[in-house]
């Protein structure tokens, strides 16, 4: 492969990129026909792409050769019916990571740029394989540069062409594994602590259509992809269920008073459309995180993959508090307005705790919880969903279980009477009670009363008596 | 084509659609993602996809189009293509022009609609997202503005790009320049809201990288939006500067090219300063003043941008301004003015406060810059040097206690800042002379003098530099001072000229004028005829009349002691040369223009006269002049003498000024002697004018004369004295203008206006004796000086007069002759019978009239006498008075004869006359001694002796006639004597001298020995 360098050299920049892909494509054939495993690109290869297609500087000798606009499109299309010709997943995704699989060097800009372009044209143009290519590329990148693929689409569709929205909305039915893994992309993008980064009302009202009309949706990578362990690190969330929860969460106040300054001058309307929004996206994550239990008993994962990290848990609830002190200092509403926007607030967070925590997403104790959230103001619904059932205190602090497939009914066969199973199947779709309907409150009861002992001994996990205060001993995912 | 009328339907409703909220929902069904795929084929290969034919322009135009608004991805692409279409325009446009047909108009039309579709897209993204298209769009028309501005210009319609007017009106009528420059301006309003600084960036980069081409856009963008362009623009220069950092910068201009950013700043400037010259100063003024003013978070100026909350910028600030200067002198020009008004103290304190925080390095480079730029000034030097001045001078010891003040700082820095300057200047100015200098011929032309504008400017402010200078505060006048020195050497002869002129003319004491002596001994090694010059130039301003009094009186003093420091310096050996050769040379230029001086002893004013009198005195004589100018000068010299004398007596009388009305005398009396001295032309004139001022009606008063009256009028008493307001000199002035011929010029006559009688005698003005005596004193004093100078015979004289320095020396025969030979014309108007010899007395009888004129001129000039005794001291001069002798004598003889008083002493005058008359003729040695001495006897006589007496005298001088041949030179005397003993004898003519003896010998016994033989 490295021997054509010299007969690309002469050609001018596009037909040298174009005979790069044609060769590249050959080789990659060729590559998978051998049947070596892993297939694997040379590196010969990968330096090839970047000098004729990407253009990085090879050293300071050669002139960069830069493609005008125009060439560039014109290669763009050729990739995309290149990629839309190749009948091969393997060979097409193995050429989509020869050519964007970031490398940490310099091309990478020009990568990332030639990317975005690709997968924003893909998507005018419905071409599905490049989009099943680049959801893959989003699972496995590392998350700031997913969120830069999702920021140029966000741009190209919702703020920059106007009118350009229903082709984005698109992708839900083109490729959902890439709209999955986009809404977790814009999740993360969009964490809601600036004006900037509060989503686009387009965009907002994309996705909740999205999960409205398919719940599951937010869920397809995670069905999806076999939990092989070899998920890169900072690569983004398998589901976009935590970003979820924190618009929902955090938009009450956070979304509107931004808004309120973005939108001063003109209509309102946006305003009130904004509110139901969140609340249908509440409901519909809530919808989702109960789903959550089967599949997990399906795969065999309940109680020992957190879907949910308490790490983002406590971004989020100090995130929270700092949006209820502001919104009490300097608000242009009235205080009872406030109130009521902090109380919803606090509200989605205790039904999202709640319902994430007996869905078997969230792991962990609610000792935790209670520190964590000990700096909230207070609120009932959150106080109930921290004092926890009384009687079955214990058992949803039974630590996980090893990963191991023989032992995955283990938490479910060994309580069998659990009352507050959030997805006992008798019940499996009763939306908004997510807590025993018989649950006692008792307030009074405290953490230190004497304890059985702990039920299972892990071989990890030496047997000791259960502390309180100690932390639950969080464990990855793998 | 289907998609063409959506299109049109798009355009159509273009304005209407655009202006609704961001919501507008699309306007075209949305493409399918085939067709989609299909138009991006059609637009990448330019043929219909479809149909399989090749796009037209115009359809390739549209499909661009379609695809910005529907594929985002081809965003770039498809302004890259759009670049085409517009330059494609241009030609078309341009074509056109050139052509003047119609032909192509179907063309040009077809495009501009097409531009106008693209513009109303563009213009609807920027007004529905500013913030996401219009950084892409400015961008985008910068640089195809700049582009086509640069292709184009050589085109033959395109004018030249310095005709900036023709060349905006030609882009602006090409619609695609124009729709450019309308999305742009779109852009930029939009921009200004959030992130004004990007898109000025780009501006200046584009305006950098297309210089002149480009400056149509930037004026254009700049007089749509004066204040934010320009205060953009400031402000990106300044954070560019600030992030080069200033160190890279040094002086000169050719540096400047480093810093891009700079550059172009300058140039937009410069064009905006044509119409926009105030803003712009306001803002640059602006500028500086924030950058000063305390960073205070409380107090959120109004018009505050990001620059000034940043301490590093707001430092950087000033040396920006001070590059930004030196770069343009229009910006500098536009500023310094006011600049100068805006540095008061408070500010200044500000401004130290805020530079003691720069380094060291940075410090002497904005010093250097600051002292290149004032140099290069073209105007307001000189108030930029007062400033600079005033701030610099520190306050008296007193004020400044042990503590420095908070401007003791500030006033250290100026006078850093002025010593640089001057540093600076001197360097300019001898290495341009140097450069003149060493290749005049080769060189000249290529490397023409130096201008240093600064200089250039001060050159018309000499004058008060000079009088700045000689306040002589301390400090100052020595930074003036060498200024003026730098200043005369740059501007040449000339104004060196001026400033010694003018130093000359204003100092006003010898400290100041040493000031003078210090400019010319540093001028003088580098130009000559430097004070001849001077004087020259001083002269002339006498003969303009462009100084007061006062001034000139000093200016005439301030020459003198120029000349007299010469003498000084003969006598005390310490002085310094130079001083002394600029009195040689002083001396030798007012030499040169005595005749100049000469008027001005009759100035109006007592004290310019004096003062011309000391110059003139005390300044050396020309060793030629024209007979004329001495003509003049020594008559104004004398008139002068009579004019002090006159003053003498009335300071007398006032009381007052004695002392310096004395002085004036004195001067007058050395003045007329050095001329007398000076050669016998002036000896001549001097006497010659002495005696006739004397014997002159204005002046007969002063030496006791009465003026004869020949009117028979009655004296009016004082009380009665009644102005007739007649004035035949009013009457004559008047003539030229109004024809009145009322009779009133008829009537005036010299003996009265006729109708209103006889003229009234007007009182004698009578001096009181002592004044007359003084005076006659004084006149003699000057009289005998003057003849008994070395004028005629000074080889003679002069070895006599060292030779015995106690004895006067003796009359200068041709002197005397000269006084006599003017007595004569002046007492005697007839020249009938005026020869020497004497005729027998009877025949007196013929010249009756002329005698009694003779004795009337002697009764009202007393002075007469005196002026007899000088000629009969200066023999054998006395001869030539002989006619006035013999008709004094007929008339005395006649009176004696006629007496019947009973003693001569009755009548007085008489007697008094004889006597004199007498004695004049012994000194004169007309008369032998014995005959001389009769007139010791005449007050012991009765009138007919003294007749007796007289007819002796006169029958004596009958006899021996008085003629100068019987006078011989003798040199143990140094004058000429008449040796009586080859005349006839005496004895004759004794005999009724004795017979009167004789008869009165009680009363004259002891005068017997008188008449010995």
């Amino acid at each position: 492969m490295g021997d054509i360098r010299q007969s690309l050299l002469p050609r001018d920049v596009l037909s040298a990129a174009k005979e790069l892909l044609y060769h590249l494509d050959i080789y990659i054939c060729n590559l998978v026909q051998s049947g070596r495993q892993p297939p694997q690109v040379d590196s010969k290869t990968l330096e090839l792409v970047e000098e004729f297609i990407l253009h990085a500087p090879k050293d300071r000798n050669t002139p960069t050769r830069r493609m005008s606009a125009l060439q560039e499109l014109q290669l763009l299309e050729i990739m995309c019916s290149c990629f839309q010709e190749q009948s091969r997943d393997t060979v097409r995704q193995l050429m989509f990571s020869a050519l964007f699989n970031l490398q940490g060097n310099q091309a990478d800009e020009s990568r990332m740029a030639l990317l975005s372009k690709l997968v924003s044209m893909a998507i005018a143009v419905g071409r599905v394989p490049i989009l099943e290519c680049a959801a893959t590329w989003l699972q496995r990148t590392h998350r700031v540069y997913c969120v830069r693929l999702a920021q140029v689409l966000v741009d190209d569709y919702c703020s920059m062409v106007p009118g350009s929205v229903p082709t984005l909305q698109n992708i839900h039915s083109a490729s959902p594994r890439f709209c999955c893994q986009f809404i977790t992309a814009v999740t993360t993008l969009y964490d809601l602590t600036s004006e900037e980064l509060s989503p686009p009302l387009e965009l907002l009202q994309m996705i909740v259509s999205w999960i409205q009309d398919d719940p599951r949706l937010v869920l397809i990578t995670f069905l999806n992809t076999p939990l092989s362990g070899n998920q890169p690190i900072s690569s983004l969330d398998v589901t976009p269920l935590g970003g979820l929860m924190r618009w929902c969460i955090k938009a009450p106040l956070a979304y509107r008073s931004d808004k309120k300054q973005a939108l001063s001058s003109g209509g309102c309307e946006s305003e009130q459309e904004v509110g139901p929004l969140f609340s249908a996206l509440h409901l519909s994550v809530l919808q989702v995180l109960m789903l959550l239990p089967t599949i997990l008993n399906e795969k065999g994962l309940y109680g020992r993959l957190a879907l949910l990290q308490m790490e983002a848990l406590a971004a989020l609830v100090s995130d929270l508090s700092r949006l209820l002190d502001q919104a009490d200092k300097h608000t242009h509403l009235s205080s009872a307005d406030v109130h009521t926007l902090s109380q919803l607030a606090l509200d989605r967070l205790a039904q999202a705790l709640q319902v994430s925590m007996a869905s078997g997403a969230l792991l962990c104790s609610r000792e935790d919880l209670r520190a964590i959230c000990s700096r909230l103001p207070h609120n009932n619904l959150l106080q109930l969903v921290l004092s926890g059932p009384v009687m079955y205190y214990n058992n949803i602090h039974t630590p996980p279980l090893a990963f191991s497939p023989h032992a995955a009914h283990s938490p479910i066969t060994s309580h069998p009477t659990h009352p507050t199973h959030p997805t006992h199947p008798t019940h499996p779709t009763h939306p908004m009670t997510p807590t025993h309907p018989t649950l006692p409150t008792h307030p009074a009861h405290t953490p230190h009363a004497p304890l059985a002992t702990h039920p299972s001994a892990h071989p990890q996990y030496p047997a000791q008596p259960f502390m309180t205060g100690m932390p639950f001993p969080y464990r990855p995912s793998h | 084509m289907l998609s063409d009328q959506t299109m049109s339907v798009v355009f159509d409703g273009t304005p209407l659609k655009a202006m609704q909220s961001s919501h507008s929902v699309t306007q075209q069904p949305a493409l399918s993602t085939q067709e989609l795929s299909q138009e991006i084929k059609s637009f990448i290969s330019g043929v219909d996809a479809v149909q399989g034919r090749k796009l037209s322009v115009r359809e390739h135009a549209r499909c661009a189009v379609r695809l910005l608004r529907s594929v985002p991805a081809c965003r770039g692409a498809v302004l890259e293509h759009l670049r085409g279409v517009y330059d494609e325009h241009v030609s078309a446009f341009l074509h056109n022009l050139e052509t003047e047909g119609s032909a192509s108009s179907g063309v040009n039309s077809n495009l501009e609609d097409i531009i106008q579709e693209v513009h109303g897209v563009l213009s609807e993204f920027i007004r529905l997202n500013p913030r996401a298209w219009a950084p892409l769009v400015s961008a985008w028309a910068v640089d195809l503005l700049g582009q086509l501005s640069t292709k184009h210009a050589g085109r033959r319609v395109a004018p030249h790009s310095s005709s900036l007017n023709e060349l905006l009106q030609l882009w602006m009528s090409c619609a695609a320049t124009r729709s450019l420059m309308e999305a742009y301006s779109q852009c930029l309003a939009a921009m200004l809201a959030w992130c004004p600084d990007a898109c000025v960036d780009a501006l200046l980069d584009t305006s950098v990288q297309h210089s002149p081409h480009f400056d149509w856009v930037v004026a254009h963008i700049g007089s749509a939006f004066p204040g934010t362009i320009i205060s953009r623009v400031l402000a990106c220069g300044l954070k560019d500067f600030c992030s080069h950092g200033a160190k890279e910068l040094v002086i000169g201009v050719d540096k400047g090219s480093r810093v891009p950013k700079i550059g172009s700043v300058v140039g937009i400037l410069g064009h905006l300063a044509s119409h926009h010259s105030d803003s712009i100063r306001k803002e640059l003024l602006r500028m500086f003043q924030e950058s000063l003013s305390p960073s205070s978070p409380l107090s959120p100026t109004s018009s505050s941008t990001s620059w000034e909350s940043s301490p590093q910028l707001r430092r950087a600030a000033v040396p920006f301004l001070l590059q930004l200067a030196a770069m343009s002198p229009n910006l500098f020009g536009a500023v310094s003015a006011e600049l100068v008004e805006l540095l008061r103290p408070p500010v200044l304190i500000q401004l130290q406060a805020l530079l003691q925080g720069l380094p060291r390095e940075e410090l002497d480079n904005m010093l250097g810059l600051a002292v290149h730029l004032i140099s290069q000034s073209p105007s307001g030097g000189a108030r930029v040097l007062r400033f600079l001045a005033d701030t610099a001078t520190p306050a008296s010891v007193i004020i400044s206690g042990p503590t420095p003040s908070p401007h003791e700082g500030v006033r250290e820095g100026c006078d850093r800042l002025l010593q640089m300057l001057l540093l600076h200047l001197h360097k300019l100015v001898f290495n341009r002379s140097d450069a003149a200098e060493v290749g005049p011929h080769h060189s000249a032309l290529s490397q023409p003098q130096r201008v240093i504008p600064f200089l250039d400017e001060l050159q018309s402010h000499v004058g008060q530099l000079c009088a700045e200078t000689l306040r002589l505060e301390r400090k100052r006048h020595l930074w003036l001072h060498q200024l003026l020195c730098l200043l005369s050497v740059y501007g040449g002869p000339s104004v060196a000229t001026e400033a010694l002129c003018q130093l000359l003319t204003q100092a006003r004491n010898p400290e100041e004028l040493a000031l003078a002596w210090q400019l010319h001994t540093t001028l003088s090694s580098c130009m000559a005829g430097l004070v001849p010059s001077a004087v020259t130039r001083c002269v002339a301003q006498i003969h303009t009349h462009t100084l007061g009094p006062r001034q000139l009186r000093q200016l005439l003093l301030n020459l003198a002691a120029a000349i007299q420091s010469q003498d000084e310096e003969r006598r005390g050996a310490a002085a310094a040369g130079a001083q002394s050769s600029m009195a040689v040379q002083m001396g030798s230029a007012v030499s040169g223009h005595l005749h100049d001086f000469g008027p001005l002893l009759l100035h109006g004013d007592p004290a310019v006269s004096q003062a011309a009198v000391y110059l003139l005195s005390c300044s050396p004589l020309p060793r030629t002049s024209s007979p004329a100018h001495l003509l003049l000068l020594s008559r104004a010299a004398v008139t002068h003498f009579f004019l002090a004398l006159r003053r003498r007596g009335e300071a007398g009388k006032v009381g007052r000024d004695v002392g310096q009305a004395g002085e004036a005398v004195n001067c007058s009396v050395q003045l007329l002697s050095r001329f007398a001295a000076y050669s016998p032309l002036t000896l001549k004139a001097v006497l010659q004018q002495l005696v006739e001022g004397a014997l002159h009606k204005g002046n007969a008063d002063l030496f006791g004369g009465q003026i004869a009256d020949m009117s028979g009028a009655p004296l009016a008493s004082p009380s009665v004295s009644p102005d007739l307001g007649a004035s035949l000199l009013d009457i004559n002035c008047r003539f030229g203008t109004t024809v009145n011929f009322s009779g009133s010029v008829w009537s005036v006559f010299h003996a009265g206006v006729i109708g209103k009688g006889l003229k009234v005698r007007t009182a004698p003005h009578l001096l009181d004796p002592s004044g007359v005596i003084q005076n006659i004193q004084t006149l003699m004093s000057v009289v005998v000086q003057c003849c008994s100078s070395s004028g005629l015979n000074g080889s003679i004289n002069g070895s006599l007069a060292t030779s015995d320095p106690d004895e006067p020396p003796p009359i200068n025969a041709e002197a005397a002759k000269v006084i006599a030979v003017t007595l004569v014309e002046n007492v005697c108007p007839d020249v009938a019978n005026g020869e020497l010899s004497w005729p027998p007395e009877e025949h007196a009888r013929t010249t009756v009239e002329r005698d009694i004129h003779i004795r009337r001129c002697f009764e009202a000039h007393p002075v007469l006498f005196s002026l007899l005794q000088v000629v009969a001291a200066g023999r054998p001069a006395l001869c030539y008075c002989s006619a006035v002798l013999r008709g004094l004598l007929a008339t005395l003889l006649s009176h004696w004869e006629s007496s019947r008083g009973v003693s001569s002493t009755d009548s007085l005058w008489h007697l008094q006359a004889s006597c004199l008359l007498v004695s004049c003729m012994g000194e004169g040695q007309l008369l032998p001694p014995v005959l001389a001495n009769v007139h010791e006897a005449f007050p012991h006589l009765t009138p007919f002796e003294v007749r007796l007496l007289l007819l002796a005298v006169w029958e004596y001088v009958r006899g021996n006639g008085p003629m100068p041949q019987k006078f011989v030179f003798s040199s143990e005397k140094g004058q000429f004597c008449r040796d009586f003993s080859r005349d006839g004898d005496v004895a004759r003519y004794v005999a009724p001298i004795h017979s009167v003896l004789h008869k009165n010998i009680d009363r004259l016994g002891h005068l017997c020995w008188r008449f010995q033989l």
